[in-house]
């Protein structure tokens, strides 16, 4: 700006009334500032510095007040957008971080199951299970992490169906009440379900105890309608269903899509290769094979439970066998009312339940394991210790069980004179599914013969 | 926000649509085309109002179709960045509420929810203001402002926020005036 324009004499209408407004506000100016012309140049600088102050007073609290709004305006976006602190975009939508709006680069794990196009960072994972965790430790419970088939349920396509299994599509329940029903005919998707026994009772409880998600290796549709069956009114899972199209690896589960800790999550599964990084949160469920199908996909021989026309107990099956075990965790994990809840870890208390199992026992091998191999790095010895019992390779006085396979052998004999237990390596593979120390006269060397040494199952 | 605009498309059409009613089949057909597409720069097509003109059709060389050039009139919905629209709430989860705008699909997360609205689980989840005079839940209306929004071939996805003055819950579905 020119001296020249700044004098009033020569200025726009705007700044006439401003120094009109100076003249007539003004009261500790010199005199001088009366008078418009410019006067002798001293004066007329002081003159001037006085009118720009003046103007500037004068146009200050007509600023103020604008900034006044739009302060309280840019700080609701700031807040909004976190813009006092760069924004450090926790997830995103579509392609924009949902706090500030911007296009980011898309990365971070997907969770499809809460939303299409939802990602979050893994720092706000993290972040939401810490929240998640004590939300959890205020309500008592844990979370649990269900799989669908063959575990809680069994399902075949229609086509697969055997004709001795024809007589099921008279017993199926209608759609539109589940509730209290086990079988189901689902024409839309050509498919047969059966719900396992024990698993309303089982969801019930459980539910009390846990926060619960399904995590299956079905499609997005599948999972839906079974949880539909298996919930109808939505209040045990929510909209916590996770399908092979939610996972994030292709042939594998991971708790990464689950939001809550690891140490406070428990897995039912009965594969346990599904779970290659989580083995120690994982509780493996024996198979529910009802359908023929269902044995035939996994080369059993022996006939399904619909051929035999039976099915599994309800109190003492194997989803009641698993709701105890689960109860016994939870007990353990908030005993004491204590409030130093994060150092327990459902792990390790996993762990120490199972110990319980075959407590006391101590355990020699007889022609169990291949020679080649040593005895401390088989499975089954793994298996056994896990259950809580001690393991050796030769007999002595403490010994009080033989696992063998062939009445023949020298441990068998000495087992048999000193009256210890002789079994066969069902009874340790029963506990191990069942978490219970099993009678061991169901398990003798004579049902050996009588079995087949294919597979074993536990019949009862 | 609604526009009402001219759009061109050119429309191609095989010779057994010729005849008495070419330009009904020519009509029917951008209709069958064009309602419920998104475009890039307009944004989601909801409806043709009219037809302003149809070209003079040219023959493809090589191929029996023949290609008119027609203006059409129709209303176009898209959003902008700062704008404020009333939407209806279809999830709430713990990171935040899911809304519906018509075709847009909203996202405010928790960030952008006043802090002192708390996530209440349930079978039906919720955000209650902590002196719990304001709930919001599934099948609400708020009005929330869109900060951000991203228009790919088959949707529009928004991201929004409610934690500006006037903005949040308009009707309680439940409460009946």
């Amino acid at each position: 700006m020119s001296v020249a324009s700044d004098s009033p004499v020569h200025s726009s209408s705007s700044d006439d009334l401003a120094a009109f407004l100076e003249t007539e506000l003004d009261s500790d100016s010199d005199s001088s500032s009366e008078s418009f012309p410019i006067g002798q140049a001293h004066d007329a600088d002081a003159q001037l510095s006085n009118h720009r102050l003046k103007r500037q007073k004068l146009e200050y609290p007509e600023d103020e007040t604008e900034n006044v709004a739009s302060v309280t305006f840019s700080e609701e976006i700031s807040e909004a957008s976190s813009s006092k602190v760069p924004c450090e975009h926790p997830g995103t939508f579509g392609n924009m971080c949902f706090v500030c709006g911007q296009k980011v680069e898309v990365t971070g794990v997907s969770f499809g199951y809460i939303h299409k196009g939802f990602k979050l960072q893994q720092d706000e994972v993290t972040r939401l299970r810490d929240i998640d965790m004590k939300a959890l430790q205020s309500q008592r419970k844990l979370c649990l992490v269900l799989d669908l088939d063959h575990t809680l349920l069994n399902s075949t396509v229609l086509r697969d169906l055997k004709p001795e299994e024809e007589y099921l599509k008279s017993h199926t329940h209608s759609l539109q009440d589940v509730s209290g029903g086990d079988i189901f005919m689902l024409e839309f998707m050509h498919m047969m379900t059966k719900l396992r026994p024990f698993v309303h009772s089982f969801l019930k409880e459980a539910s009390t105890m846990f926060v619960m998600y399904i995590y299956t290796m079905g499609d997005r549709p599948y999972a839906r309608q079974m949880a539909k069956l298996l919930d109808p009114k939505g209040e045990y899972f929510g909209e916590r269903i996770i399908s092979r199209d939610d996972g994030t690896m292709k042939h594998q589960k991971s708790l990464d899509v689950v939001l809550g800790q690891e140490k406070a999550v428990l897995i039912l599964d009965d594969t346990e290769n599904a779970w290659p990084g989580h083995k120690d949160n994982l509780i493996v469920i024996e198979r529910y094979h009802f359908f023929a199908s269902s044995c035939k996909q996994f080369d059993h021989r022996f006939q399904s439970l619909s051929q035999l026309k039976s099915d599994e107990s309800e109190p003492d099956g194997v989803l009641s066998a698993v709701l105890k075990v689960l109860k016994q965790t939870h007990s353990l994990f908030f005993q004491d009312g204590g409030e130093d809840l994060s150092s327990r870890d459902v792990r390790s208390l996993l762990k120490q339940v199972r110990k319980e199992i075959l407590k006391g026992c101590k355990v020699v091998f007889s022609r169990v394991f291949p020679t080649k191999c040593r005895a401390e790095d088989h499975p089954l010895w793994r298996v056994a210790e896990g259950l809580g019992a001690t393991c050796a390779t030769e007999v002595d006085a403490s010994v009080t069980h033989v696992v063998g396979m062939d009445v023949g052998t020298e441990k068998v004999r000495w087992a048999v004179r000193e009256k210890k237990f002789v079994v066969h390596r069902g009874w340790i593979d029963a506990a191990n599914y069942l978490w219970k120390k099993q009678p061991e006269e169901n398990f003798g060397l004579e049902q050996l013969k009588k079995q087949g040494t294919d597979d074993v199952t536990v019949e009862k | 926000m609604f526009f009402h605009i001219v759009l061109e498309r050119n429309m191609q059409l095989h010779p057994r649509f010729f005849g008495q009613n070419l330009r009904e089949n020519l009509v029917s057909k951008l209709i069958k085309d064009v309602e419920g597409t998104i475009s890039g720069r307009h944004g989601f097509v909801l409806a043709v109002t009219g037809i302003e003109s149809v070209g003079k059709g040219l023959i493809r060389d090589g191929t029996p179709f023949v290609t008119f050039p027609v203006k059409y009139r129709c209303v176009v919905f898209r959003p902008f960045e700062g704008e404020v629209l009333e939407a209806v709430v279809t999830r709430v989860v713990q990171h935040g509420l899911f809304a519906e705008a018509g075709p847009l699909k909203i996202f405010v997360s928790n960030h952008c929810i006043p802090d002192d609205m708390e996530y209440q689980t349930g079978d039906m989840p919720n955000y209650t203001k902590s002196d719990g005079s304001v709930r919001i839940q599934k099948d609400c209306e708020v009005r929330l402002k869109i900060f951000g929004f991203s228009i790919d071939a088959t949707e529009i996805s928004c991201v929004g926020s409610i934690k500006e003055r006037f903005l949040g819950l308009i009707t309680d579905p439940g409460a009946v005036a």
